[in-house]
């Protein structure tokens, strides 16, 4: 485990005030926010500044890291002394407001007394219900059709006997129900974070999200997709094989269509009691002139066919 | 080290979350939510508390409305009206890559 230097992780001065250290973890936090941010590690550069915030602005495990500090530098390799913490009294013990599961594992093993449970800051005779946890995971649209099963790894502190708290990898597999919507949530009862002295553990939350394809959009219950089609298939019609999240149809295109124009399959799209459109936009897509016989092709169309595309509504 | 189970989860919005459960996940305390409600930040303008209940965007919208007055110290009105434009934000993304356009 490497020692962080939060104070680095914020670009403050150690002698920084509460005020300061609170001005520079909001800049940081407006640049990583995970719903505008386009870096990519804005996930991981999150997850530390809210930790270096959530150290530097508590007078009482700012002191206990202070001490830590003057023997470390960021990046080195560090264990916890045993009783590092000693001569420092946490209020509340621990962090009953953050979830460690999305802090680091140096952050774990410093403050992470929640959950303890013995010890001798630990909450005997005291009991309490563990916190919900939240994940966002990325499921592919046929899920939505089908069903799917996906494994989902968590990371979740655990005690030691010598009541000092790590992160370890929890797999879960989980079922996908069919149905499920953009941004919809799963709640996982009792996968949440471990109770207290006995109490219930929390909920788990994820948060559903399709992996972008090229194949389809997703718009509420309603999927998109582009059609590719030849000149011939839009003009004269045609009646053809394509592929659909729920399996391949056989699909008629009318006469006379052009590019653009939407196809909609009722029912097609992401099931549920309401389900919802499946709609096809036609691309009409040119063969190239590339052939003898090909150009002679299209010098009969012009020759034949007097048309202006920019004349034509 | 490595765990596996199999879980089966509920879909929210087929079921939806009472105060205590949706105040729970969004790690906020009940009234915090009340208050947000009773304001209109929040909810569906249901006037009967006993009849409140919380949705997939609901649990969305609060845990921004919650991490932009934790983490920016925002004035509950500012915050809702970030969480609003969020979700404009969130509504024209969907409907370019509806229409085939890659928003990112």
């Amino acid at each position: 485990m490497e020692f962080k230097d939060y104070y680095q992780v914020l670009g403050v001065d150690k002698t920084a005030a509460i005020p300061d250290i609170k001005k520079a973890y909001r800049k940081l936090a407006r640049r990583y926010h995970p719903d505008i941010s386009k870096e990519p590690d804005a996930a991981l550069r999150m997850q530390e500044i809210n930790e270096a915030k959530a150290v530097l602005t508590d007078p009482e495990k700012r002191a206990a890291y202070d001490q830590l500090g003057e023997r470390y530098h960021a990046g080195q390799e560090f264990h916890p002394p045993p009783d590092w913490d000693a001569g420092f009294e946490f209020s509340g013990s621990g962090f009953e407001d953050v979830d460690l599961g999305e802090f680091s594992d140096f952050f774990a093993n410093l403050f992470g007394h929640t959950g303890r449970g013995t010890g001798p800051r630990g909450h005997q005779g005291y009991q309490m219900r563990g916190g919900d946890r939240h994940a966002r995971i990325f499921v592919d649209l046929e899920d939505a059709y089908q069903g799917a099963t996906r494994v989902v790894t968590l990371h979740v502190p655990q005690t030691d006997a010598q009541g000092r708290v790590s992160l370890h990898e929890h797999e879960l597999k989980v079922h996908i129900p069919k149905g499920i919507k953009e941004g919809q949530h799963i709640r996982l009862a009792g996968q949440g974070h471990p109770g207290v002295g006995g109490g219930e553990p929390g909920d788990l939350y994820l948060e559903l999200h399709f992996t972008p394809t090229p194949d389809y959009r997703v718009e509420g219950k309603d999927v998109f997709a582009t059609l590719r089609v030849a000149p011939w298939e839009a003009a004269l019609g045609a009646a053809i094989d394509v592929p659909t999240p729920s399996g391949q149809v056989h699909l008629k295109i009318p006469k006379g269509s052009q590019g653009g124009r939407k196809l909609r399959l009722k029912g097609r799209g992401i099931p549920g009691s309401a389900p919802g459109d499946l709609y096809f936009i036609l691309e009409v897509v040119l063969p190239p002139a590339n052939t003898d016989k090909a150009r002679q092709f299209y010098e009969a169309m012009a020759r034949d066919m007097p048309f202006n595309p920019r004349q034509t509504r | 080290m490595t765990e596996k189970n199999t879980v089966n989860g509920e879909l929210l919005d087929e079921t939806s979350l009472s105060l205590e459960e949706f105040a729970r996940a969004c790690a906020v305390k009940r009234q915090w939510v009340v208050e947000r409600i009773e304001s209109g930040m929040l909810g569906d303008g249901t006037r009967y508390a006993s009849q409140w209940r919380f949705t997939s965007r609901d649990l969305t919208r609060a845990r921004r409305l919650r991490q932009m007055e934790f983490d920016f110290e925002a004035d509950p009105e500012l915050a809702a009206l970030v969480a609003d434009l969020f979700e404009e934000v969130d509504r024209l993304r969907a409907r370019l890559r509806a229409a085939g356009l890659d928003p990112r």
